[in-house]
């Protein structure tokens, strides 16, 4: 049985009718055609799906849809766009921080919400929580440090 | 990896959950963060008719020094990490990455129980006691070792929900260590063991070695081999932390 659902996503409230068993990355990518929401392992292991719900980083794809219900969803396509980047963003292409770029909307989501808690950032621990983000092209080191650029700007 | 079709229910009160619960029986799962039941959905290794979101019951929620609600975050936790058994506060890091912290609940890791989990062990190491309810029996409170029956087998009945844990206060002067091994951060541990010394009695615990986790006694403890690591290895690593976190804590 459909269920209803009402989700702000990147500022708009949605009125959708889903199935339960939709996950949130799906309905962000095959109903809304918010395809920057990658999809890598579909178990929570990658984070390539990460998203921010009501400001924390989550699974996308360890989320049901309804489970969003009356929250706000915040994914790649809300944080900026071409010729008006986030300070994230800038010190990512400054940095070189991606390749291919299959893992970019995730560690993006994970590195707003770092900057959005507030907390200090240092070199030594940012590859502990950056643990649940996993890149197969950069080797990290650039990741680190667009992150740790993004934080000064802050 | 697409989850079979289910109905779901979001209750907002216990007995409507509770209700729920006893209509459906072995046909429904409850859901909290989702962290482990949504792959087991997605795998089809778990194919519930209806899902009981408990999101929205307000009596699974609260958290005092020395207890929680099933449906706390470890998040949540780890903000009030002053508040809590030292022990506990060491221990939340480890549960897998932040965003998986915050989603996952107390609740849904010891009725997950995973033998590697690190609430089954604070459980035991804590002599914790758990709160379950059905509709038809109602309360009953169970020791930590009374509630874990086997590998992700737990005393719940299909029926019932556990509500909430609580532990004994910290006495000023208790002294604990914690320790475990995993590939990288987040990952689920490979051997793990944890101790406190609490006026004068040492109590020490190891997991992620074997089936559940165990009370260290002289008896050495059981281990078990899979893909991640051998019986052989979890037996060294296993004595080998305890005896670190058994150092530690003494000292
Ligand atoms: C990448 C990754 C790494 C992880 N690493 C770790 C780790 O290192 N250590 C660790 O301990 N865990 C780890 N986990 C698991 C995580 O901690 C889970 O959140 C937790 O085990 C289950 O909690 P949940 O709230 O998500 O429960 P759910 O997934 O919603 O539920 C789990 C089970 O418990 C049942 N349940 C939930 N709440 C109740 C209740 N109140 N009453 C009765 N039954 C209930 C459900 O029906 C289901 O069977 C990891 C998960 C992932 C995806
Ligand atoms: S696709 Fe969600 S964590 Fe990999
Ligand atoms: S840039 Fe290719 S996976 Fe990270």
């Amino acid at each position: 049985m459909e269920q209803s659902l009402r989700v702000k996503v990147n500022g708009q409230d949605l009125r959708r009718e889903v199935p339960p068993r939709l996950t949130l990355a799906d309905f962000l990518r095959d109903r809304l055609r918010l395809t920057g929401t990658h999809l890598g392992c579909e178990h929570g292991v990658c984070g390539a799906c990460t998203v921010l719900l009501d400001g924390d980083a989550v699974r996308a794809c360890l989320l049901l849809a309804v489970q969003a219900d009356g929250r706000e969803v915040t994914t790649v396509e809300g944080m900026g766009e071409p010729g008006r980047l986030t300070p994230l963003q800038r010190a990512f292409l400054a940095r070189g921080a991606f390749q291919c770029g299959f893992c970019t909307p995730g560690f993006l989501a994970t590195g707003e919400a770092l900057l959005r808690s507030g907390r200090r950032l240092t070199r030594a621990e940012l590859p502990q929580l950056l643990a649940g983000n996993l890149c197969r092209c950069t080797g990290y080191g650039p990741i680190v440090d667009a992150i740790l650029e993004a934080t000064g700007s802050r | 990896m697409k989850s079979a079709a289910f109905d779901y229910e979001r209750p907002t009160s216990l007995p409507e959950a509770l209700d729920l619960l006893d209509r459906h029986g072995e046909d429904c799962k409850p859901l909290a963060g989702g962290q482990s039941l949504v792959p087991l959905l997605a795998m089809r290794l778990a194919r519930p008719r209806l899902l009981v979101d408990l999101d929205r019951v307000p009596e699974l929620r609260g958290f005092t020094g020395q207890a929680a609600g099933a449906m706390t975050t470890n998040a949540q936790l780890e903000r009030r990490a002053g508040d809590l058994p030292p022990v506990i506060a060491a221990a939340l890091p480890h549960i897998g990455h932040f965003q998986i912290r915050n989603r996952g609940t107390v609740g849904g890791s010891l009725a997950h129980l995973d033998p590697a989990g690190e609430w089954p062990a604070l459980a035991l190491l804590l002599e914790a006691e758990l709160t379950v309810e059905s509709k038809r029996r109602g309360r009953r409170t169970l020791s930590a070792g009374e509630f874990m029956r086997g590998p992700l087998t737990t005393a719940l009945a299909a029926d019932e929900l556990l509500i909430s844990v609580s532990w004994p206060r910290w006495p000023a002067g208790a002294r604990w260590a914690f320790a475990e091994v995993a590939r990288r951060p987040g990952d689920f541990a490979l051997a793990g063991a944890a101790c406190t010394v609490i006026a004068g009695r040492t109590r020490a615990v190891v997991f992620a070695v074997g089936p559940l986790p165990q009370v260290a006694g002289d008896g050495g403890f059981e281990v078990t081999g899979d893909l991640h690591a051998s019986a052989a290895y979890r037996r060294e690593v296993g004595k080998r932390l305890l005896d670190r976190v058994m150092t530690q804590a003494a000292i």
